[in-house]
Formats: structure tokens, C-alpha cells, sequence
């Protein structure tokens, strides 16, 4: 489903983000992309959405050839794609409803698509009691769902997330991050960057760890921190 | 087509619309004096140009026969000047009536009676279609056998075709200048509320809306403000028309004035596109360099 071979990422400022990444992730996979701040988990999946272009390496995401795209086809892919982010991105003038249907909407949806798919995804994100509220009439929780809802309407078969839960509380962490394991299973491929410990030990899925642009672990059931083996818990 | 996107699309562009009223006003302002300023324009040259060809219109060109040119010369020159096509048409005037035409016109104030013999020679009297063919005519004419002489206001002619093609190199400027101007004021004010919407932009982009797609809304909106500013230019300009006209026509009565010498209808129309484009074409180019970026 997203395939990097030998990918570099430097900036026209000269900073090196990613250097020599590979990395594959099959079908209905769920990983989480851990390191500190700035170590290029942003970058890596701003390459993927094409917000970023590499500099070096080969980069397909279903089936897209992502490091040769075209400008003008760069639309195709992000509608391949669903991206959430730590601040939500909401339109705080449009409804939750109206929110969710804009990415249908500027797409060209048919409105009878609309009509459909918008319900279905707001039930989906547990939303649909209060689609015709404001972005600002809701908790945290419930904008990330909102903009959970919105990268989803689009039956993208995969969902980037990054740093999902960055704004919240314990509670609605939990409660997202619930919400994104649903959706894996219903077969999208999640990809999470994240430095949210609590959030991928209680997971344990597959977690690709950065350090300074170079992928330095890759594991199947991972924790957070590196050689935490099972049951352990970091003291201090 | 499907209603609900239409809806939609059009639903956006007035949200966008009302929202930045104050930016609106601007660019609304702009188009509108643009559009008064070129109207002027337009108008007072269409008035002189008027003024100039009714001026050339009388112009005439007067070829003299020689004294000793035969009735058979006159009769071949006249069948020439009226195969010309660039002569609208050929008078032969005798030289008995040629007098009578100097009496009446100088009135008096010279006494014919005293001529013992008539001194004018017969003459033919030739009017052009086109002022600029004055000079070629004439040119011909004279070369013509049995033709002695010929007569024209040269001086006038000259001036006035200068005048014409000045007024147009002038006016060229002027309007490109005008229209440039406006253009550059539009654009910035478009790139504002692109600038205001750049969220918006930046979600529509994500999930992979296209480009047209993005630009379209923003195209309607300078469309829209070069419209209306073309419909508030020509409500000035007629506000202004019908106030002004008749004190011009007092203060400058010695300029033959048209009181409409151009079509309304066509001027309001190419004031209109004139706008129309602006505003197309301004927020063409400042959403393009935001979609760059």
C-alpha cells in the first residue's frame, strides 16, 4: 500500500529531514511512527500526501507513483488519502455537517454521494447528534472527530494522522485513538506519527521509530521506548 | 446537471462575497473609476473625432480648368472623377455660376459689376468618401490634362488627420495605462481575500480538490466586482452626462458637439466587458501565485 525506497528529504534551507528511508506498509496495516520532535515523522508522511517532495528515493502510494507525480496530478492521489492533524483544520464557519461534505463538495461529489456518504461517516465518528453544531460548540475530542469524519468521506484506503491526539486530553485520546483502531479494522491502512507514549504502549502495533531522518527500529508489537520489553514498566 | 452542486458552488461565492465587504468596496471602487475615467475618454474622443470629420466632411476640393481646356477635356475629366471610387462626388461648376456663387457668398462687399470679362475659370467641385483620401485625390486630379489648378484646405486636412492619429497613439496609452492600473489595484485586493481564505484553501487542497476547482469561486468573485463596477461607472457617467452637457455646449459653442456621438448601448457594453475582464483576469493572476506558493 506505501512503499519508500532509499528516500531523502532536504529542504531549500539545507536541512536534511529524512535521509535513506525504506519502509513498507501492507493493506489494512496500522503503524505508528514514533521519535522526538523533529527527527522527520511529518516530514515522511508530508512526502506521502505530497505536500513535500523528495529529493531522492522512490515513493508509491497505492499504486501512485509519488516521487515522479505531476503537480497537476496531485489531486488524484490526496483523494486516495485521508489526513488528520494535531489542529484539527476545521472551517469554524461551516456546521460539522457542512465540514465533512466541503471535502466531498470540492471534489465534484454528485450530491446524492453527498447525501449518503456524510451521514455514514458522522455515525462513524460517533457525530451524527451533533452535525449542525459549529466547530467551536464542540470539545477537542469531538473536532478531531469531526476532522476524523472529513479525511474519511472520500473512502480514501488510507488514513494519515499526525500527532492526532496532540491537543487533547487523556480521555479523548483514548477515545480517537479507538476511533482509529475501528477504522483499521474496518481495513483502512492508519498511519499515526506520534510521541504520545501512552498511546502506543496500551496499542502495541507496529511502530517505525525516527532518529535524525533514519529509520532506527521497525517493530512488529512495539512500545514507545526502544527494548521495553513485555510487561516491563519505565520507572521514573 | 446536479442542482445541489450548483447550490453549492454559487452558495460559496456569495458567502465569499459578502464576507469581505470592505475589500469588496475597493476593488468595486476601483473597477468603478477606472471604468468613469475610460468612459470619459472614449467619450470625449468619440466627440472630437465627430467634431473632426463633420470639419473634414466639408471639405471640398475645387479643381480649376484651364481657360483654354476644351468642352471635350471637361466631359473626359468628369466621366474620370466619377469612375474614382474614392470620390463620393464631382460637381462641374460653370464659370458664370462660379461668379454668381462669389456674389452671393461675398455679399456685396466686392461689385462684380465692375468686372468687364468673368476671371474665374470653370471648375469642377469634388467631395471624398474618406478625409484621408483628400490629399491622393487631389494628387491625381491635378495630373489630369485640361486641369489647371487645384484647391484644398491642405493646411486643415494636415492638421486634422495629425490630430486624429495623435489622439489615438494618445488614447492607446491612456487606456492600456488606465486599465493596468486598475488591474494591479484589483489584484492586490482579490490576493487579500485569497489571503483571508488561505485555511479554506489549504483544506481544499488536501482532499484533493483541484486547482480550477480552487480558482473558480475566486474568478466569479472579480468577475462580480468588475460588473458592478461598470454598472456604478455608467450610472455616474450618465449622472455626470446629464448634467454637464448642456453648460459644455454653452461654454464651447464654436466646437460642433454631438450630443451622443457614440452608440450608448455599445459603449456601455464595452465598458462592462472592459470590467468584467479586470476583474477576471486580476484575480486570475493573484490566486495563481497563491496556488503556487
Amino acid at each position: 500500500m506505501i512503499s519508500l525506497r532509499g528516500v531523502s528529504l532536504v529542504y531549500p534551507n539545507g536541512v536534511r529531514a529524512l535521509d535513506n528511508v525504506s519502509l513498507e506498509i501492507g493493506k489494512g496495516d496500522f503503524v505508528f511512527l514514533v521519535g522526538h520532535s523533529g527527527t522527520g515523522k511529518s516530514s515522511l508522511l508530508r512526502l506521502l500526501y505530497r505536500e513535500a517532495a523528495s529529493t531522492a528515493g522512490e515513493i508509491v502510494v497505492d499504486g501512485i507513483r509519488v516521487d515522479r507525480l505531476r503537480r497537476n496530478r496531485v489531486p488524484a492521489l490526496r483523494r486516495h488519502l485521508g489526513v488528520v492533524f494535531q489542529d484539527f483544520k476545521l472551517l469554524t464557519d461551516k456546521t460539522v455537517w457542512e465540514n465533512v461534505a466541503f471535502a466531498m463538495q470540492v471534489t465534484g461529489a454528485h450530491t446524492r454521494d453527498v447525501m449518503r456518504q456524510v451521514p455514514r461517516v458522522l455515525d462513524l465518528v460517533g457525530l451524527s447528534h451533533k452535525s449542525r453544531m459549529y466547530p467551536n460548540e464542540l470539545s477537542g475530542g469531538e473536532q478531531q472527530r469531526a476532522a476524523i469524519a472529513r479525511a474519511l468521506v472520500n473512502n480514501p484506503k488510507i488514513l494519515l494522522c499526525d500527532e492526532p491526539t496532540g491537543n487533547l486530553d487523556p480521555v479523548n485520546t483514548t477515545e480517537i485513538t479507538a476511533l482509529l483502531q475501528r477504522i483499521n479494522l474496518k481495513g483502512t491502512t492508519v498511519v499515526v506519527a506520534t510521541h504520545n507514549q501512552a498511546v502506543v504502549d496500551r496499542m502495541r502495533r507496529r511502530v517505525v521509530r525516527l532518529e535524525d531522518g533514519r529509520i532506527t527500529t521497525d517493530e512488529e508489537r512495539g512500545y514507545y521506548y526502544l527494548g521495553l520489553g513485555q510487561g516491563q514498566v519505565l520507572s521514573g | 446537471m446536479d442542482s445541489g452542486k450548483v447550490k453549492f458552488f454559487l452558495g460559496e461565492v456569495l458567502r465569499n462575497f459578502s464576507r469581505n465587504t470592505g475589500m469588496q468596496v475597493t476593488a468595486i471602487g476601483t473597477v468603478a473609476i477606472t471604468i468613469v475615467l475610460l468612459g470619459l475618454f472614449l467619450f470625449v474622443r468619440a466627440a472630437l473625432a465627430d467634431a473632426g470629420n463633420r470639419l473634414l466632411d466639408q471639405i471640398e476640393i475645387s479643381a480649376y480648368l484651364q481657360s483654354d481646356a476644351t468642352a471635350g477635356q471637361a466631359t473626359a475629366i468628369g466621366h474620370f472623377l466619377t469612375q474614382d471610387p474614392r470620390i463620393a462626388s464631382a460637381q462641374f461648376v460653370p464659370k458664370k455660376q462660379g461668379l454668381a456663387e462669389l456674389r452671393s457668398r461675398t455679399r456685396g462687399s466686392i461689385d462684380t459689376a465692375l468686372l468687364t470679362e468673368n476671371p474665374l475659370p470653370d471648375k469642377f467641385r469634388i467631395k471624398v468618401r474618406d478625409p484621408e483620401q483628400v490629399e491622393p485625390v487631389a494628387a491625381t486630379v491635378r495630373r489630369l490634362a485640361g486641369v489647371d489648378n487645384v484647391v484644398y484646405g491642405q493646411k486643415i486636412v494636415q492638421r486634422l488627420l495629425a490630430l486624429g492619429t495623435v489622439l489615438r497613439k494618445v488614447g492607446i496609452g491612456l487606456i492600456l495605462a488606465f486599465v493596468g492600473v486598475a488591474g494591479i489595484i484589483i489584484s492586490n485586493t482579490i490576493r487579500l481575500t485569497v489571503f483571508a481564505r488561505r485555511r479554506e484553501i489549504a483544506i481544499m487542497q488536501l482532499v484533493g480538490a483541484t486547482n480550477t476547482y480552487i480558482r473558480l469561486p475566486f474568478i466569479c468573485e472579480g468577475l462580480l466586482d468588475g460588473i458592478i463596477g461598470a454598472l456604478v461607472a455608467l450610472g455616474l457617467l450618465a449622472i455626470a452626462r446629464a448634467a454637464l452637457w448642456p453648460r459644455l455646449l454653452e461654454a464651447l459653442p464654436w466646437v460642433q458637439l454631438t450630443a451622443m456621438p457614440v452608440d450608448a448601448r455599445i459603449l456601455a457594453a464595452q465598458l462592462i466587458l472592459t470590467g468584467a475582464a479586470i476583474g477576471v483576469l486580476a484575480s486570475w493572476i493573484s490566486v495563481g501565485r497563491f496556488l503556487r506558493t
